[in-house]
């Protein structure tokens, strides 16, 4: 395995690379068309990417060349300099240099850039078009230049999505091959499999890999976000970012991109004081906002901490209860993380009193909806005048989780681990009909449990969920699973183990049924339902009233 | 008597089957057949190829060009909280699609069971829409017909007798022993039917 260091400087040159090629087919270009403003502005972005790209990497001399380019071609822009036979010169040997110092660094040799060279550029930058001052000649070193590729090839994300389907498709019918393998008996046959078994795994992994970008492409764009949301708000920030170099599909950071952005904007507008009032309340004049992201298992967990001024819990009482989403005397009895659950609800966030008053919130059903849709987590925690933490678990790939399976009324199921808390097996006894649902104290948390089996299968009309008689058996399989701040526990026929399954997603007319997340065939050949849980969640929360 | 039109290779053995549609394995066999209906008509008489299955008692029909393939219905997997007419999904080589109950879609009474047929197999009609694949169960072994365009009839008087949707039929086919309803799959098929799945 190669190090992160060494990876880095590879894509570096090979991008370095790249532009040295642009920049020299576009400066061809303009030696016949000075004019052309397109290629110009061209060439000053590559310039400048590779100036950006190579300070940030260290390669300072690089960057100091590319920084001289720009500038002479800043002015070539502004029509302070000419596009003339020596000013062409300079510029195509200060390209030559460049690209002979990235060669360099891939063959890891130091190389100063000539002084001569530098000299005519500052030259031509100087004094501008009247170049009074004689040129020095620079001697030729690139006249016979080698021809290289790139070690770097891009892909449309769409192709290595069609990748991934592909070795989805394949996982499928390698597990349904393993398991008539063992049916059959045949010892060949079982080599077979099980050597086909870890090749897709690999294949499988190498994909995956090839999907994965670093969290930092993300993170790296914030700081100058926040800086320009602080200014316009009249307040200071004080941005920290961690584990950039976490690692996640590409498409599921995409689509974490308007979320992030979303709750950072909420964070600075609306959760940190204006610096006065930071300083009244005797914290540091300067927000913190923290944007970090780590490993967690087979996911990734990114964390938005800032200390402002939390959450009102007590607006966001009146504002549920004003909406009707809970009663006054049910909502004294909430606890905190019951409360905050509120904020995602459809609707909530855009009520004008939240927005003015409390002012936290606006569109939290937006940013969970998106992270719902790539079977994610979001939870918030918040105190008052500390702070709010968003807490956001991801899965580092799409198309293939870690899944809990069990059975309901004979027919399989699955639910994503990143939604499920715990299993537990309790006696008949120790769940109580309260109401109209059923709770089990679990851990000395007191968890609404709800029989699935009622809940999917019972004529609508005829559905009990508080009526323990419709249980079945005496020892009771829950799984608890969270969502929206809230647990639920799912209670099943037969529970089977965990396994990685490949969700596919539910193919049309079926596809707006949402209490469904997907399909998977098991090994045995069986289709097995992928429960959706927010889904779920929210069915019986509607069923319930 | 025509039954033995129908594929017997798809039929015995679904799971290995090839994919071909019913038209390259079965259009042999069962043209010959139907075919003396069809003679009476010029040689140049534009022909409609059908697959032609029973609902209730009545025969119903949906042209070949809609038709993917057609298999003994593997094991359906029921979806809890889908309309009734859906009766769930099942895996039709590595594809997991939708099975629908035309019976039940259109309130059509079941007929009652005979004594050779054998209510444990059915089959079903892959329909291949635009961007997706549909199954469509029924009790009976489909056949395959060949007919002149000429003896559909799509008089718009006759089909708004139906207890189906007129959109729905493309015509009323007559043969010598039977009339058959021609169904659109593609219009039953049609957005708004879908969103009725969401409820």
């Amino acid at each position: 395995m190669k190090s992160r260091e060494q990876e880095y400087k590879e894509i570096f040159i090979a991008e370095a690379l790249e532009y040295y090629d642009a920049l020299n087919r576009h400066i061809s270009t303009l030696e016949k068309q000075p004019d052309d403003e397109r290629t110009l502005a061209e060439v000053f972005r590559l310039l400048h990417n590779l100036k950006a790209n190579s300070k940030a990497i260290g390669y300072l001399h690089i960057s100091d060349v590319s920084h001289k380019l720009e500038t002479a071609f800043s002015l070539v822009r502004s029509k302070e300099l000419s596009f003339s036979d020596e000013v062409v010169t300079v510029l195509f040997d200060g390209i030559d240099l460049l690209g002979e110092l990235i060669s360099a660094i891939d063959k890891d040799e130091e190389k100063e850039p000539d002084p001569v060279l530098l000299r005519n550029l500052d030259i031509i930058v100087e004094n501008l078009s009247e170049s009074t001052i004689e040129l020095a000649k620079v001697q030729k070193y690139s006249s016979s230049k080698n021809l290289s590729l790139s070690e770097l090839v891009y892909i449309q994300i769409k192709k290595l999505d069609h990748l991934m389907n592909l070795v989805g498709e394949l996982m499928i019918d390698r597990d349904r091959i393993l398991s008539l393998s063992k049916e059959l008996g045949s010892n060949e046959l079982k080599a077979v499999s099980s050597h086909l078994y870890r090749i897709t795994e690999d294949l499988q992994y190498s994909v995956m890999d090839a999907r994965l970008v670093n969290i930092g492409s993300l993170f790296n764009k914030f700081p100058r976000i926040v800086r320009d949301i602080a200014t316009a708000e009249k307040k200071e920030v004080d941005l920290t970012l961690s584990g950039q170099d976490i690692q996640i599909d590409r498409n599921i950071l995409q689509i974490m991109t308007d979320s992030l952005l979303h709750l950072v904007r909420n964070a600075v507008t609306h959760g940190l004081e204006l610096p006065a009032e930071r300083e009244r309340k005797g914290k540091p004049r300067a927000g913190k906002l923290r944007m970090s992201a780590q490993s967690d298992r087979e996911n990734v967990l990114i964390e938005l901490t800032d200390d402002g001024s939390g959450m009102d819990f007590k607006q966001i009482k009146r504002t549920a209860v004003e909406r009707q989403l809970v009663t006054a005397d049910v909502a004294k009895g909430l606890t905190d993380a019951e409360v905050l659950s509120f904020l995602f609800e459809p609707g909530f966030s855009t009520a004008r009193e939240v927005t003015e008053f409390s002012g936290r919130g606006v569109g939290l059903d937006v940013v969970k909806n998106a992270i719902d849709s790539i079977g994610g987590r979001l939870t918030v925690d918040s105190e008052k005048g500390r702070g709010t933490t968003f807490t956001m678990l991801l899965p580092t790939s799409i198309a293939v989780k870690g899944a809990l399976l069990f059975e309901v009324d004979e027919i399989f199921y699955a639910i994503p681990l990143i939604h499920t808390q715990q299993v537990v097996a309790l006696d008949k006894d120790e769940i109580h009909e309260i109401g109209e649902v059923m709770i089990a104290n679990l851990k000395g948390e007191n968890v609404t449990v709800v029989y699935l089996h009622e809940l999917l299968n019972a004529d609508e009309a005829d559905m009990r969920l508080g009526d323990k008689d419709r249980l079945k058996g005496q020892v009771q399989n829950i799984v608890v699973v969270a969502y929206n701040n809230r647990k639920l526990g799912l209670i099943v026929d037969k529970l089977y183990r965990q396994q990685d399954i490949v969700v596919k997603p539910m193919s049309k007319p079926l596809d707006r049924i949402d209490l469904y997340g997907g399909v998977t065939l098991l090994g045995t050949g069986k289709v097995c339902l992928v429960l959706d849980v927010p889904a779920t969640t929210r069915y019986f929360m509607n069923r319930r009233q | 008597m025509a039954k033995q039109t129908k594929t017997d290779n798809t039929a015995a053995a679904p799971g290995l089957g090839t994919g071909k549609t019913p038209a390259s394995m079965s259009g042999g066999a069962a043209s010959p057949q139907e075919r003396p209906q069809a003679e009476g008509q010029q040689e140049s008489e534009q022909m409609i190829h059908l697959i032609v299955f029973k609902l209730g008692v009545e025969s119903y029909a949906i042209r070949i060009e809609q038709v993917k393939e057609v298999t003994v219905t593997p094991a359906i997997t029921r979806m809890p909280r889908t309309p009734h007419f859906v009766k769930g999904v099942a895996n039709i080589r590595g594809d997991i699609i939708a099975i629908m109950d035309l019976e039940d879609r259109f309130h059509i009474k079941p007929a009652p069971l005979t004594e050779d047929s054998n209510p444990n197999i059915t089959y079903t009609l892959v329909i291949e829409a635009r961007d997706y694949s549909i199954g469509v169960a029924v009790k009976e072994m489909p056949q395959s017909l060949n007919l002149a365009v000429s003896k559909i009839d799509r008089a718009p008087a006759l089909l708004q007798a139906v207890n189906i949707n007129e959109n729905f039929i493309e015509g009323l086919a007559k043969t010598s022993d039977r009339l058959i309803v021609v169904l659109d799959m593609y219009k039953i098929l049609t957005q708004d039917e879908i969103s009725e799945l969401t409820e």
